[in-house]
């Protein structure tokens, strides 16, 4: 395990965040607390800083830093962009926030600090290629997720909200830290690439199954599918509206991440033929193709019955990992293609969704579907804006969520999964009936006030951002999708 | 087999599709205060397709069944997505019908108070959506376009709609989504299976799917093409909708402000006969053959179960609406038998229907706006006091319950000329139709504008200059097409025989 | 008079005991974590599935003579520790609140 100078020059977004979150944490000292612009900004110009790092070395090959333990590659490099985005829009979003920032809120600059260590994690377990990385950097993320759900402490319901998350996260970080643990029985290896070469030689049996199972578990807490969702809505709801609108794009797609690169180098092989195998006896593609189905059905059925705007977005985000586990389920380029694209779809369509949440949330009190009545009369734009959030989530064309959709459909079709792609339809059907109660609410009930609610001017220029990608997207996704292609070929051409 | 016309590109068919976009987008940045300057600009942006139609008419070549005026521009080269547009025989009437009702209603929707930006920016947007539909040749354009429809729509009925339009507005949504959701994964299964001869690829063409010899091994299984069709159909069959997939109907329709009534009934229903020609039919012509049976069966019920619910309607737009049902039900009992006769008299009467239905909602209209109710036991003797109005809505009800020498009675005639061949029970059970239609009109005649005046609406001014310019044009169309058919039926005729050239038995 | 220390010699203590130990104390673990509702003693039972979790990386670290299972228990043991911190501290600000920490009182947030 050698640590070479050069292995810097891969690892420098990862370590210009690292480094942003001690300067914020330093600066919010400094200005011991009171001058919240030091922190927020130094956030800023660090993932600034991070993402031009990023994008000006594009890596050419997949190359394994750290003592073997990071790989940095086109995968790497996607999720790198992804994640340096979504906290972006997310600093920005919190910033205007009354929740985060409002005069009775206090530690505010800290708030920007956890970002910074959030994306750091987020980063790091896109890359990790070795157990231990891979419960380190989870655990980084779980940690300040706790503290983030917890972020507004004299509120009860934001300190409930971080008890059950830190509760039920500590559990399924251990029975997942179990599994690994048995993978490193089983292969003797810690590596992803040492488990296969452990694993492709013989039977792994019942142990393997169980470590298999723990393992998605604990991934799946992360990534809330059923039946490891449950925590999902509370946090949700309990959190701050700025933390949910993390919680539901950032670590959930770093779990996918981490879930994708784990499953895909650890337990499946290339054959020759360039189609991908499974090294064992142990179907788990038929257990999350399971667990997809019910994720899907079982968050669209809760998302009905929610008047809460947050709690029904809680449950739609739940749905939508049923659709990506489609295309994960499939074991082809394409499948995991289609998860990708979908997965920046998604983290701009969500975001958007909940930024919406976040700037009504400074003016109207309630949360309730009600409470948005008449929003298309008062604020013609933004309730424009949420509905092109809202049809994107549903799927339906001319939005970048058709397309996602789409994609996920073909693929789990191509795979001849078709139970599971009329499923996957099915449920669209049906999250278009929620989805649309918010519609109807903007457009077809009069406003109980009149006159313009007025937000803030940030969230209305933020939105328009999130907007425009989602609809452009939806007509010309050509390079995203050529990305998304190009992202695995390293990932899945190396092993 | 459909192909290409050679040197017939053109961008006539683009612009006829996405000028009303452009409209869409050039009223929504219009001051929101002048609602006469959206309306004339609303106006102006459906006029163009309107006179682009004419000349769509002038130049169509009737001689061949080509695809003429097509564009083929590569859109997503990854997935071998194409913007690829033309029409042929079958889509060219429905085009024609497409930009003359848009036009249209544009005017009868002069009266919309509430929003009009947004009620003409969402309706510009819904013509974009449905010229779309009948030129797309790409089974992918073609969905978005029927998709984007959709949108435009719900908000029609929901914001601008009746007392329960909500209701209406949502199930409407859910029905249709429930349906297209099928299309995209036969689309799907299409596209795995489909390759295109010059590529190698898969291909969303539906030209190549359409040549048998594309078609990969999974999709030659007999069994699968049967699920495929039945898929296909039943997206296509909630649009049209054929009985039991038509509860939706008579809510949209009775909901929907009067331009929305008259486009879901002149042109949304179209588009699942059109999508059961232009797809189901010429890709899985076998399949087609092999259900022609339970179609005629399906067309004789929606005949007479629509022509009985109208009967038992006391709503005048709600009988119009199921009259609708049964008028569709003419429409797939023709296309149900493959001979020349049956498939011409369906499609012509898809085109007489879309303009008599129009009238007919156009007039409910009218008399909704100066009532404000459409009970037909609430009025009687209008005959004297709206001698005008009388008239126009006498003819329509005339041309509906299919009185020769009017456009209703050729599509109907032929319809069952050809079917008589084929079933013959069946098609003695639709002629009940015919009876049981003539038997709801005649009675709503005689209640609303027959008997004794109705004192209460013995002032009521008559039709006005405005409404009938909307329906003068339409009335003009029905009876020159009654009398003399043969400017739209020379356009279908080649196309169509070409069609049931291909469907085997 | 047994011989006890050949009794010892022949009385292996081999990497299925450890496994075995560890299993019992993951399943005592889980089990308080769904049976018991004070937090504190949930927090607990966390704590016990980690040390399981530690026990058998430790013994197949030795089985397989490999550092690398020692190095994921010195990090386990850490990550442990923060947890249990982070999970304290909010149990602390809801105590300060609520004067109790049985979670069926945390109800809040429900429909």
């Amino acid at each position: 395990m050698n640590f070479t100078w050069s292995d810097a020059a891969y690892f420098g977004p990862e370590a210009v965040m690292g480094l942003t979150f001690l300067l914020c944490v330093l600066g919010d000292l400094v200005t011991r607390g009171r001058r919240h612009v030091v922190p927020f900004g130094t956030l800023l110009v660090g993932t600034a800083i991070s993402l031009v790092l990023a994008l000006l070395h594009p890596p050419v090959s997949s190359h394994a830093i750290l003592g073997q333990m990071v790989v940095v590659d086109g995968f790497a490099h996607f999720f790198r962009l992804l994640f340096l985005g979504i906290t972006f829009v997310t600093a920005l979003l919190s910033w205007s926030s009354r929740e985060i920032m409002g005069r009775d809120r206090e530690h505010q600059g800290e708030f920007y600090a956890l970002a910074a260590m959030l994306c750091f994690g987020m980063m790091v377990m896109a890359e990790s290629a070795d157990i231990v990385m891979l419960a380190l950097s989870l655990e980084a993320v779980s940690i300040t997720s706790y503290i983030l759900a917890g972020f507004a402490r004299f509120s009860f319901r934001s300190s409930e909200a971080a008890l059950k998350y830190v509760l039920w996260g500590a559990v399924s970080s251990a029975v997942m830290l179990y599994g690994l643990s048995l993978f490193y029985g089983l292969t003797g290896a810690t590596s992803y690439e040492g488990i296969r070469a452990g694993l492709s030689g013989g039977q792994g049996g019942m142990a393997l199954l169980v470590a298999i199972l723990f393992v998605m578990a604990g991934i799946g807490y992360k990534i809330s599918a059923v039946p490891f969702h449950f925590w999902t809505p509370d946090v949700y709801e309990g959190a701050p509206a700025p933390v949910a609108a993390i919680f539901a794009s950032g670590p959930k797609i770093a779990g996918f991440a981490l879930m994708i690169r784990f499953f895909y180098v650890a337990l499946v092989q290339d054959d020759s033929q360039g189609t991908l195998a499974l090294l064992d006896d142990v179907q788990w593609p038929w257990v999350l193709a399971i667990i997809s189905a019910a994720t899907m059905t079982l968050g669209n059925m809760a998302a009905i019955r929610q008047n809460s705007v947050r709690r029904l977005l809680a449950y739609s985000s739940i749905a939508h990992v049923g659709y990506m586990l489609m295309g994960f389920v499939v074991l082809s380029a394409n499948g995991l293609a289609a998860v990708l694209f979908y997965l920046f779809v998604y983290a701009i369509m969500t975001i958007g969704a909940f930024l919406v949440v976040v700037a009504l949330n400074n003016r109207v009190s309630g949360e309730e579907i009600d409470d948005y009545a008449g929003l298309g009369f008062r604020e013609p734009l933004v309730a424009a804006m949420m509905f092109l959030f809202l049809i994107s989530l549903t799927g339906l064309p001319p939005t970048a969520g058709f397309i996602g959709k789409f994609y996920l459909f073909a693929a789990a079709g191509e795979a001849g999964l078709w139970w599971l792609a009329i499923l996957g339809v099915l449920n669209s059907v049906v999250s278009l009936y929620y989805y649309m109660r918010i519609a109807r609410a903007m457009y077809f009930t009069p406003p109980e006030l009149s006159g313009r609610v007025g937000l803030a001017q940030a969230h209305l220029i933020l939105l328009v951002v999130l907007a425009v990608p989602t609809l452009v997207l939806g007509v010309f996704w050509s390079p995203l999708k050529e990305f998304a292609d190009q992202s695995l070929r390293m990932l899945l051409g190396g092993g | 087999m459909l192909e290409l016309a050679d040197g017939g590109s053109s961008s006539l068919l683009t612009w006829m599709t996405f000028f009303p976009l452009l409209g869409a987008v050039v009223i929504s940045l219009l001051p929101s205060r002048n609602q006469n300057l959206h309306r004339w600009t609303a106006l102006g942006f459906s006029l163009v397709p309107l006179v682009l139609a004419v000349k769509l008419f002038m130049v169509f070549d009737r001689s061949t069944s080509d695809v003429q005026l097509w564009t083929q521009v590569d859109w997503i080269r990854t997935f071998h997505i194409q913007y690829f547009v033309g029409v042929d025989g079958i889509s060219v009437t429905m085009v024609l019908l497409t930009a003359l009702l848009c036009a249209v209603c544009v005017v009868a929707s002069w009266g919309i108070q509430r929003a009009t930006k947004g009620y003409f920016a969402l309706f510009l947007l819904l013509e974009t959506g449905m010229m779309g539909v009948f030129v797309s040749l790409d089974f992918f354009l073609f969905y978005v376009f029927w998709e984007v429809m959709l949108l435009p729509m719900y908000f029609l009925i929901g914001v601008w709609g009746g007392p329960r339009k909500e209701y209406a507005a949502i199930k409407f949504f859910l029905y249709t989504l429930a349906g297209s959701v099928l299309m995209l994964l036969v689309m799907i299964a299409l596209y795995f299976n489909v390759n295109d001869p010059s590529t190698g690829g898969h291909t969303f063409n539906m030209l190549h799917m359409m040549a048998q010899a594309n078609h990969g091994e999974w999709l030659l299984d007999p069994t699968i093409r049967h699920i495929l069709f039945l898929g296909l159909f039943i997206g296509f069959a909630i649009k049209v909708p054929i009985v039991p997939f038509h509860t939706w109907l008579p809510d949209a329709h009775v909901e929907a402000p009067t331009a929305v009534s008259v486009i879901l009934a002149g042109v949304l229903l179209k588009m699942g006969t059109y999508g059961i020609l232009r797809i189901c039919y010429p890709i899985l012509p076998d399949a087609a053959a092999w259900f022609a049976y339970p179609l005629a069966i399906l067309g004789a019920v929606n005949i007479i179960y629509g022509a009985m619910c109208a009967m038992a309607q006391t709503d005048m737009k709600k009988l119009v609406a199921y009259s609708s049902v049964s008028h569709m039900g003419y429409v797939l009992l023709g296309m149900a038998v493959f001979n020349e006769a049956g498939i011409t008299g369906a499609v012509l009467q898809m085109f007489n229907h879309g303009t008599i239905t129009a009238m007919l909602f156009l007039m409910v209209g009218v008399i909704y706006d100066r009532a404000h109710h459409r009970e037909i036991n609430g009025f009687g003797g209008l005959g004297t006091s709206m001698p005008k109005y009388t008239t126009v809505f006498s003819l329509a009800l005339f041309a509906a319950l299919g009185l020769p020498g009017l456009s209703g009675f050729v599509g109907e005639a032929l319809v069952f000329v050809g079917a008589f061949e084929v079933y013959r029970v069946v098609t003695i059970v639709s002629v009940l139709g015919i009876i049981l239609g003539a038997a709801y009109v005649l009675w709503m005649l005689q209640r609303v504008f027959l008997g004794p005046l109705n004192e209460k609406y013995a002032d009521t001014p008559d039709i006005n200059r405005r409404e009938l310019i909307t329906v003068l044009p339409i009335a003009a169309l029905v009876i020159f097409l009654g009398v003399f058919p043969p400017p739209i039926i020379n356009m279908i005729k080649v196309s169509l025989l070409n069609l049931i050239a291909q469907i085997p038995g | 008079m047994p011989d006890l220390q050949s009794l010892g010699d022949n009385l292996q203590v081999g990497l299925e005991h450890y496994l075995t130990l560890s299993v019992m104390l993951f399943s005592i673990g889980t089990l308080g974590v769904i049976f018991r509702r004070n937090v504190l003693v949930m927090f607990m039972s966390v704590e016990l599935m980690l040390t399981s979790v530690n026990i058998s990386l430790v013994a197949f670290s030795r089985y397989l003579d490999d550092l690398n299972g020692h190095v994921l228990v010195l990090f386990v043991l850490a990550v442990a520790a923060a947890e249990a911190g982070v999970g304290l501290a909010i149990l602390v600000e809801i105590f300060k609140k609520r004067d109790t920490v049985d979670v069926d009182e945390f109800r809040q947030l429900m429909e």
